[in-house]
């Protein structure tokens, strides 16, 4: 390998030599397509695109925090106020507390229903291929349609849902009265998102490696023995990275709100608060003041999150 | 004998939890309003089908439209993002450009709440007329997708061994050529999954087109959802709307199901 790589940088040595020797200058393409330059102008869209993209708004809000505006007139410099204002905003602290309890919720019912799922479908079986293919359908639908379609089937005469428990025998339910509805929505996304967690964990339990167990089994470990000491730590990685990836989209739940709630009946959520604050209202600047503590909340879990891909990619050990 | 049974029950209970809601939006859509709106269970499942809805769809409001505005956006997003993501992913992923700050960095974005930038953009969008047009939105979900594309294809990248560039080079291939003949269609799956997945992306993503379009680029999306309005809930047209809406993504779903678990995961579980 290393010969290798030798001889083609002496390749394109030879080749740049040859430019130098005819005694012209390179031309700009020349100099983006040399052996020094060219992974960096294979990045150059991406960083023009990050420049706009990223830097612009970021700024823009961090500003903004520190003023109040109306999104007319001239902002007027305010300090820490609007953080201030943050820390004693009963509706926000609420949205705050109630977006940690949506994801504790769903994840650790996803992964239950992972768990328990994938350590059943581990086996060979008829029409597993159409079983996963029908399983993984919710994933990529969007999740506004889903939830205008689950507002319907939750209605309280009509919907679909309490009409079938009716006829088996169970009360009605007032799906979206202020004690429940928060925790229909968290239903609704553990119904579209269980899958990934049955499909992730059943891909790790696959990849297992099988003497282990047969070894635990001939030593006489009971099944749940080899479940809690063998499989569970075996598949911890994988847990970390649903709980991450899970708590990254969570975090930001604001299509289900829409088309149920729409922020009403005690399940406002943080993205939704900052979009009611800023849209709505129209305080720009104390709705950038949560945006930022939105966005180092995210920021910090997708530093771990980043760690664990390209753990999972084998970059990193 | 009884564990089998179990198994197929739970198997199947699993999947009528799954498959059922999804088959409610199709049955909605062929109902009018009576069968919608009824309390007799039986009548839920057995009706007289009706095109009432689609053709209401289709001559009351501007479905097709809004559909076409969907598919440009997502179409031309997903063909940036590839321009722009592919290279980028090759520079990372065989050099580690930027000793991985800049991939951080670059993943990030993806996980930008959309409220931060939402408020930005909409004043800056204001100011140069990008309010309601399609390239507002395009290059909106370009920025959005970007990030997600290179993780995706980065990993994809990372597969093509090293060596083969290098044998490629010694046959008097410069640096795009090798590009062009060698790597490329090496991961030309690759880059057909990430494609999928961006177009996907897009075509579901519902805060943006709401709060960016009103009229002339209006999505699908938000048409289906200025169904449930505060005066009067219409939804034979709204499951109608959205029973069409729907059908790409469950093909994809269908087609892609080997590489759901491995896009979703930026790659990192190979499903």
């Amino acid at each position: 390998m290393d010969t290798k790589s030798a001889r083609d940088k002496f390749n394109h040595a030879a080749a740049e030599a040859q430019v130098y020797a005819s005694s012209r200058k390179p031309t700009i393409w020349e100099i983006l397509t040399s052996e020094r330059f060219f992974k960096w102008t294979l990045l150059i869209p991406l960083v023009i695109l990050l420049l706009i993209f990223m830097l612009y708004p970021l700024f823009y809000c961090l500003y903004y925090s520190f003023h109040q505006w109306g999104m007319q007139g001239n902002a007027l410099f305010v300090g820490l106020d609007n953080y201030r204002h943050m820390l004693w905003d009963e509706a926000f602290l609420i949205a705050f507390g109630r977006t940690l309890e949506v994801l504790a919720i769903c994840i650790i019912v996803e992964l239950l229903a992972g768990l328990g799922l994938a350590s059943m479908w581990n086996r060979e079986f008829r029409g597993q291929n159409v079983l996963r293919g029908f399983a993984l359908l919710p994933l990529l639908v969007a999740p506004l349609v889903l939830s205008l379609l689950w507002n319907f089937m939750l209605e309280y005469d009509f919907g679909a849902v309490n009409q079938i428990f009716a006829a088996i025998g169970l009360p009605k339910v007032y799906w979206w009265s202020p004690g429940i509805a928060l925790y229909t929505i968290c239903a609704i996304t553990i119904w579209q998102w269980f899958p990934f967690s049955v499909f992730v964990l059943l891909a790790g339990l696959r990849s297992l490696p099988r003497d282990v167990f047969e070894a635990a089994k001939v030593d006489g470990a009971s099944e749940w023995y080899t479940f809690r000491r063998l499989t569970l730590p075996m598949l911890s990685p994988l847990i970390m990275i649903i709980v991450v990836l899970r708590a990254m989209w969570l975090i930001r739940l604001f299509d289900p709100l829409y088309g149920t709630t729409r922020g009403g009946v005690k399940t406002e959520l943080l993205d939704w608060i900052v979009y009611r604050t800023s849209f709505v209202i129209f305080d720009v600047g104390y709705g950038s003041a949560m945006a930022v503590f939105s966005l180092f909340l995210t920021i910090a879990l997708c530093s771990i999150m980043f760690h664990l891909l390209m753990k999972a990619l084998g970059v990193i050990k | 004998m009884l564990k089998r049974t179990l198994f197929w029950l739970v198997t199947l209970i699993v999947m009528l939890i799954v498959i059922g809601p999804l088959l409610w939006i199709f049955l909605t859509a062929f109902k009018n309003p009576n069968d919608i709106f009824t309390t007799e269970l039986t009548k839920l499942f057995f009706f007289p089908p009706t095109l009432d809805n689609f053709d209401r769809l289709f001559t009351r409001y501007p479905f097709w439209f809004n559909l076409g505005n969907t598919a440009i956006i997502s179409v031309v997003s997903t063909i940036a993002v590839i321009l722009v993501a592919m290279p980028a992913a090759y520079s990372f992923a065989r050099w580690n450009t930027g000793g991985g700050h800049l991939l951080f960095v670059t993943i990030s974005t993806r996980m930008f709440p959309g409220v931060v930038a939402a408020i930005p953009f909409f004043i800056v969008f204001r100011a140069l007329g990008l309010l309601d047009t399609h390239a507002g939105l395009i290059s909106l979900y370009v920025y959005f997708n970007t990030s997600f594309a290179t993780f995706l294809l980065y990993g994809f990248f990372r597969e093509v061994p090293a060596e083969l560039e290098q044998a490629a080079m010694i046959d008097g291939y410069g640096r795009m050529e090798t590009f062009r003949k060698v790597i490329f269609p090496l991961i030309l799956p690759g880059v057909a999954v990430t494609s999928v997945f961006c177009l996907i992306w897009s075509w579901n993503e519902f805060f943006y087109a709401f709060l960016f379009t009103r009229r002339a680029a209006r999505t699908v999306n938000v048409l289906i959802s200025s169904f449930w309005g505060s005066i009067e809930v219409q939804y034979g047209p709204m499951a109608a709307g959205a029973a069409i809406a729907i059908l790409p993504t469950l093909l994809a779903a269908w087609l892609m199901q080997r590489y759901i678990i491995r896009g979703l995961t930026f790659g990192a579980v190979k499903g």
